[in-house]
C-alpha cells in the first residue's frame, strides 16, 4: 500500500501546516532585505548623512548580520511551530560558516589570490575567472555540506532542499559578508552594497544547488543533472561578482573615481529578482511535472 | 515503482518517524544518484583544476624588457604596469594591489674610480631622508644574482601617505630593498619597495625578477 504523500501547497486539513511552505519566506526575507538596502543607499546617496566612524562601522557590522536575524525570525521560529519542521537549519547555516571560514576565505584569498590577478581583467575573463575560483570554492563547498547533512535524509519534500540550501547561503555569505565589511570598513551605505552583492551571489548559487539537489533525489533525474546545476550555481556566482564591479564604480576624473551604489543596487536587486523567478520557475515546473507523472502512473495526487 | 519514488516514500516514512525518535533514520540513495553525487565532485575538482591553472597563467605570465642604450633586458610580470619616463631605465608598479603598489625600479648611478657601493647607498639614504617620511635604513647585506655574483643591499622603510589629502587615505609602512651592482663603470641600482603586509610574499617576484635580468 502506497504511504499517503501530500503536496505542500494541497489544502488537506490534518496536516496542511505539518511542512512550512518555502518560497513565500523566502522572498518575504529577499524584499525586506533589498528594502532596508535601498533606504540606505538613497540616504547615503542623497542626505550625505555621515556619522561617527565608529558608529558606522557598528552600523555596517550589524547590517551584516541582518540576513542571519531576518532569517531566524522568518525562516526558524515559525519551523517549530508546525508538526514536521525542518530541524537541521540551524546545522547546515553553522556547518556552511565555519566551512566559509576554515576553508572558503583562506582558499579563495590566500591560495587562489583573486584580488590580485582577476579584478583588472575584462568582464568576461573575470566572469570565467570568478566562476573557475570564487564561484566553484563557494557552490562547492556548499554542496558538499548539503550532501552530508541533509541528502537524502533531510529531504521529505522540494521545499526542503530550498529551505536548506537557503540555509547554507546565510550562513556561508554571513561569514564572508562580516569578514569583507570587518576588514575593510566601508561606510555603512557601501556596507549596504557589500550586503547586497553578497545575498545576490549567495542566493543565485545556493538556489541552484538546491534545485540540482531537488531534482537529483526527487525526480532521480540523470546523473549530469546534478553537476550541471552545481557548475550553474558557480556561473551565476562568477558572472554577479564580475559585473557588480563596472556597476559600482563611476568614471575616472582628476579626483579619482566614484563609487555608484544606485547603480549596483539596481542590478544586484535585477539578479536576486531575476534568479528568483527562474529558480521559481523551475522548481514548479518540475513539481508539476512529478505531480502528473505520479497521477498518471498511481491514479492519485501523490506529492 | 520508479526510484526516485521508492526513495521519496522512504523518506517521508522516515521523515514520519523523525519525530517519534528524534533522530534522522538513513535512507538509501538510488545508483543514479549516487552516481549524480560523483560526477559532482569530479566537475567541482576538475573545474577547480582549471581556476588554479588560470591563476597561474595569470599570475606567472611574463613580458619581456630591452633597453639597447642601458645594455638591459629583463622578464617582469605582465600584469605589471611598465613606465619608462622619470629618473630611471624603467620601473614596474603591481597596479591591483590595494593602498601603496608594489614597485621593482631600476636605475643607473654614475660611478668615478674612487667611488664605493656604500658611496652610492649613502647618497640614495640622504636623497630619501629628505623626501620620504620617517625614511629610515634597516641593514646592509650581500645579495647575490643570477651568475652568482654578490651585490651590496640595503633595507629600509618609511610610510607612504596618499599623494592628495583630500583622498582621505590611510598611510601604509614600506619596506623597501636596494640591490647594488658596480659594472662597467656604472651601478645598477634594483629598488623593490612592498607594503610592510605583503613584503615577504612580493620579494618571490623581485627574486624572480633579479634571476631575469641581464645587464
Amino acid at each position: 500500500m502506497l504511504p499517503e504523500i501530500r503536496r505542500q501547497s494541497d489544502p488537506a486539513p490534518a496536516d496542511a501546516q505539518s511542512i512550512l511552505p518555502v518560497w513565500r519566506r523566502l522572498s518575504l526575507q529577499l524584499a525586506v532585505l533589498t528594502a532596508v538596502c535601498l533606504v540606505i543607499v538613497l540616504i547615503g546617496e542623497f542626505l550625505q548623512l555621515r556619522f561617527d566612524a565608529r558608529i558606522e562601522r557598528l552600523l555596517s557590522l550589524a547590517l551584516a548580520a541582518l540576513p542571519l536575524v531576518l532569517w531566524l525570525l522568518i525562516a526558524v521560529l515559525p519551523e517549530y511551530r508546525v508538526a514536521r519542521p525542518r530541524r537541521r537549519l540551524l546545522g547546515v547555516a553553522a556547518v556552511s560558516a565555519l566551512t566559509a571560514s576554515a576553508i572558503g576565505l583562506p582558499l579563495v584569498q590566500d591560495f587562489l589570490r583573486v584580488s590580485e590577478w582577476l579584478p583588472l581583467q575584462s568582464v568576461i575573463a573575470r566572469a570565467l575567472g570568478y566562476t573557475l575560483s570564487a564561484g566553484i570554492v563557494d557552490a562547492g563547498l556548499k554542496f558538499v555540506v548539503l550532501r552530508y547533512l541533509i541528502y537524502p535524509q533531510g529531504l521529505r519534500a522540494r521545499g526542503d532542499a530550498i529551505a536548506y540550501a537557503f540555509a547554507g547561503a546565510v550562513g556561508y555569505g554571513g561569514l564572508v559578508c562580516l569578514a569583507t565589511i570587518w576588514r575593510q570598513e566601508p561606510s555603512w551605505d557601501i556596507a549596504a552594497i557589500y550586503l547586497l552583492t553578497n545575498l545576490a551571489i549567495q542566493f543565485a548559487s545556493s538556489m541552484f544547488i538546491g534545485l540540482g539537489i531537488a531534482e537529483s533525489y526527487f525526480s532521480d533525474a540523470y546523473p549530469l543533472a546534478l553537476p550541471v546545476n552545481v557548475l550553474a550555481a558557480a556561473t551565476s556566482a562568477g558572472v554577479i561578482t564580475a559585473l557588480v564591479g563596472g556597476f559600482m564604480s563611476g568614471p575616472l576624473s582628476t579626483a579619482g573615481n566614484v563609487d555608484r551604489p544606485l547603480f549596483a543596487f539596481a542590478l544586484l536587486a535585477g539578479a536576486l529578482g531575476a534568479t528568483l523567478g527562474i529558480v521559481y520557475f523551475l522548481f514548479s515546473n518540475a513539481e508539476r511535472r512529478e505531480r502528473e507523472a505520479y497521477r498518471g502512473r498511481w491514479g492519485a495526487d501523490g506529492i | 515503482m520508479p526510484n526516485g519514488a521508492s526513495a521519496r516514500h522512504t523518506a517521508a516514512a522516515g521523515a514520519q518517524m523523525e519525530f517519534e525518535t528524534g533522530r534522522t533514520p538513513a535512507v538509501q540513495i538510488t545508483p543514479r544518484q549516487r552516481w549524480s553525487i560523483a560526477l559532482t565532485y569530479i566537475m567541482i575538482a576538475v573545474v577547480f583544476a582549471f581556476g588554479v591553472n588560470q591563476r597561474d597563467s595569470a599570475l606567472n605570465q611574463a613580458s619581456a624588457y630591452s633597453n639597447l642604450e642601458a645594455g638591459i633586458s629583463a622578464q617582469y610580470p605582465a600584469r605589471w604596469l611598465l613606465e619608462e619616463a622619470g629618473p630611471y631605465i624603467f620601473r614596474l608598479r603591481d597596479m591591483a594591489n590595494r593602498g601603496f603598489n608594489t614597485v621593482i625600479e631600476v636605475s643607473a648611478a654614475p660611478v668615478g674610480s674612487d667611488t664605493s657601493e656604500r658611496n652610492i647607498l649613502d647618497q640614495l639614504t640622504l636623497r630619501r631622508a629628505q623626501t620620504l617620511i620617517d625614511y629610515a635604513v634597516l641593514g646592509y647585506d650581500v645579495y647575490h644574482l643570477a651568475d652568482n655574483t654578490p651585490a651590496i643591499s640595503m633595507s629600509y622603510s618609511y610610510v607612504s601617505r596618499d599623494a592628495s589629502p583630500f583622498l582621505e587615505g590611510v598611510s601604509s609602512i614600506v619596506y623597501g630593498l636596494d640591490i647594488l651592482t658596480i659594472r662597467r663603470g656604472q651601478g645598477l641600482i634594483i629598488s623593490f619597495r612592498a607594503d610592510a603586509d605583503i613584503y615577504e610574499r612580493e620579494l618571490e617576484t623581485l627574486r624572480w625578477f633579479v634571476q631575469n635580468l641581464v645587464f
